[in-house]
């Protein structure tokens, strides 16, 4: 793979190692509209083979567990408000509007005609527009599709990506900002999980106005086959995009890229690394509080924390089947695992368990 | 593979990990030795289905130029030795049989909504002509033995006035069959050239395991609980199950479980003995010929043993001893050997 090898050398970068100024480090990590909500959401697999949305306390108690109709993936905290979203894993034909106190159900949203949603969602800051986004199966295009929570969730806005296969979107801390996986990988809901465009796959970091739907900014990854599907940002707007390479399982490409100060870059562990996180990403967390970032590799079995301005990995452990990442207060993460474990790490900090429960934590913590 | 990587190297804490060039060498990769057993018994398995699927190809076409009801049968027939040599090495789902989706294409499966039904008649309801490039873009649903085994075996189809050997029919079967035989033929040879990147790179071991793991819980979830009934709604349906308009499901479960026997289980065994679980070998050993005992005498169609309570009990024996041959290699081989398939690793989002 000449090309891949070409293309994949990762540029040396960070002109300056200011530290970043951080305000409210001695407050809870502030996730879109957790102020004030000490709990961490996430869909589980229960043992009976059904399936729900449990919340626990960064303790590792679970609060509640909701029970919905089938598998679900992610969601987002609605802000200023005790409402928690879930979505059905892809394809997911509806979402779920919990109350993230009790658990209840307060409404089940179907995905509009010819549509369905990817497993993830983000709310503007005032917690009225839900955008979540969703394939349009016949077509294969990307939308995001805007939705008005305070008319009982009406559809009122689509958005073109101009792309093909959407996965995690989240808010940029100017509040105005989308910032979107766009996975490339082009699926229909009659042809299962296949993955019908692996050749032309395109994906791309994007960046969208959340008013008009106008893409600010398309950043592409060094190789066509490296779905960029996860996404989050620090408070300072640094951006970090997560892949799941579709090539051979002995290539090992970078997995992370970041965005700062109009440089899109990828990050290198070293191939003993990559090896261990087995070409896959499942989540990606920067932490509000401080410079780290943590991701999860199920298919490696390997949660590790990186230092986001020097991509120096400070922190790795062996977590069977791990997947979901949330910044704890403090400083540390919490990681979840298909079996049932949540695991505390930090700098400095190796992993220790803090709970183990009979239920499987699917991809993400919210 | 050899790779140029410039490791970002910023903080003066930063390790730089030593890029290293893959090697065959057995001294710093001792599981070098499984894989070239692995790759040589899957290499034997790639061989056996583009021999059968050229055959199908050359029979179909025989069939085609002067049709006969014994042209038909023997075409049926080779169309039912190239789907168990596909069987036979299912359960490899990665290396050269993930590129353009090789696997689907040979079986694109399963279909809830009958793709395969409804594109054999948007592809027969005008003359218009059938091109290999035609089958390139028509899609999984298309390129295949299930498209195959519609034409020559779906009842409701053969009653029609497009059945076989109806002229654009047969051109459609010509073309299915020889796309198949084409792809038997590219996998072979692809998997011939991916010998060097199988044998250099650890982490093959791991995933070979795992796709004999899927495979294994393919065949007892969705080929076996699914319609027997065990799963979902509760009720029997050998629409559930693959290959029933042929009523080869059961004939095929045989033959990929003879496959995970003589194309994965001499290494894996190997290895497990290597590991200090030899009686854990001895004990999956005995369970695939556990499994195996069930036949030839469930070499039968699924449909009438769904039907009967008292029949159904044969089918229940089959299902449990896969169950206990799933648990031996699933559950208790793979935490031996640190092997796991996960709720969220092998989800894929």
């Amino acid at each position: 793979m000449p090309e891949l090898t070409r293309r994949s050398l990762i540029k040396t970068a960070f002109a300056g190692s200011a530290a970043l100024t951080l305000s409210g480090c001695n407050i809870l990590p502030q996730k879109a509209g957790n102020k004030g909500q000490q709990q961490y959401t996430g869909a589980i697999g229960l043992p009976d083979g059904g399936f729900a949305v449990g919340a626990i306390a960064p303790d590792g108690k679970m609060l509640w567990q909701s029970p919905v109709q089938t598998r679900c993936h992610s969601g987002c905290n609605r802000p200023g408000t005790a409402e928690v979203l879930f979505f059905e894993r892809r394809p997911g034909w509806a979402f779920y509007v919990l109350n993230s106190k009790t658990g209840g159900q307060l409404h089940r949203i179907e995905a509009a005609g010819g549509e369905h949603f990817v497993g993830h969602g983000v709310f503007s800051t005032d917690g009225r527009f839900l955008y979540a986004p969703v394939n349009r199966y016949e077509s294969g295009e990307g939308i995001i599709a805007v939705y008005d929570s305070h008319q009982r969730y009406q559809r009122v806005n689509t958005f073109e990506l101009n792309g093909t296969g959407p996965h995690q979107i989240t808010l940029h801390p100017d509040g105005q900002t989308l910032i979107v996986g766009l996975g490339g990988i082009l699926t229909h809901p009659d042809y299962d999980r296949i993955k019908l465009n692996l050749g032309t796959m395109e994906p791309a970091l994007i960046l969208m106005d959340r008013s008009f739907g106008e893409i600010l900014a398309r950043f592409q990854p060094s190789h066509h086959q490296l779905s960029t599907r996860h996404v989050d940002v620090a408070p300072d707007g640094t951006i970090y995009a997560a892949y799941q390479y579709q090539g051979p399982a002995h290539e090992l490409p970078p997995l992370v890229a970041m965005y700062n100060n109009g440089r899109y870059e990828e990050i290198a562990f070293g191939e003993a690394i990559h090896r261990e996180l087995g070409n896959y990403i499942a989540s990606i967390v920067a932490h509000p509080e401080n410079d780290l970032v943590a991701i999860a590799s199920p298919v490696g079995g390997t949660a590790l924390i990186f230092n986001g301005r020097s991509g120096e990995v400070v922190e790795k452990a062996t977590i069977a089947d791990c997947a979901g990442v949330e910044a704890l207060a403090g400083g540390d993460f919490l990681v979840s695992s298909g079996r049932g474990k949540l695991v505390r790490m930090g700098k400095g900090k190796p992993a220790a368990e803090i709970a183990s429960m009979p239920v499987q934590w699917d991809h993400h913590l919210v | 593979m050899k790779r140029l990587t410039l490791t970002l190297c910023l903080a003066s804490t930063l390790a730089i990990a030593p890029v290293m060039a893959a090697s065959t060498n057995s001294a710093d990769n001792p599981s070098a030795d499984y894989r070239k057993q692995w790759h040589s018994n899957i290499l034997t398995g790639y061989q056996s289905l583009a021999t059968q699927s050229q055959a199908l190809a050359k029979r179909a076409e025989t069939y085609c130029q002067a049709p006969s009801p014994e042209g038909l049968e023997k075409t049926k027939q080779a169309w039912l030795e190239a789907f168990l040599a596909w069987q036979q090495v299912r359960f490899v789902d990665f290396g050269p049989v993930e590129q353009g989706n090789r696997a689907w294409q040979f079986q694109f499966w399963p279909d809830p909504k009958n793709l395969v039904a409804r594109k054999a008649s948007y592809l027969l309801k005008d003359d218009a002509p059938i091109t290999p490039e035609k089958i390139s873009e028509s899609g999984v649903a298309v390129q295949g033995f299930p498209m195959a085994e519609y034409l020559l075996y779906d009842q409701a189809f053969n009653k029609g006035e497009r059945a076989l050997p109806v002229d654009h029919t047969c051109k459609l079967l010509v073309a299915v069959t020889r796309h198949i035989a084409d792809n038997g033929e590219t996998l072979t040879r692809d998997w011939k050239r991916f010998q060097s990147n199988y044998l250099g790179s650890e982490q093959y071991t791991d995933t070979t395991i795992r796709a004999a793991m899927a495979g294994l819980e393919i065949l007892e979830e969705r080929r076996l609980a699914t319609p027997m009934g065990l799963r979902g709604n509760g009720k029997r349906s050998v629409y559930r199950a693959d290959a029933w308009r042929s009523e080869a499901s059961l004939v095929a479960a045989d033959a990929s479980v003879r496959g995970l026997k003589h194309h994965f289980l001499p290494a894996f065994s190997k290895l497990l003995k290597d590991r200090g679980q030899a009686d854990l070998a001895e004990n999956i050993d005995q369970q695939f010929n556990e499994v195996l005992a069930n036949f030839p005498e469930l070499d039968r169609p699924m449909a009438p043993l769904l039907a009967d309570d008292n029949a159904f009990r044969s089918l229940q024996s089959l299902y449990i001893d896969v169950t206990q041959l799933t648990a031996l290699v699933n559950d208790q081989a793979a935490i031996e050997l640190g092997v796991v398939r996960g709720f969220n690793s092998s989800d894929g989002d």
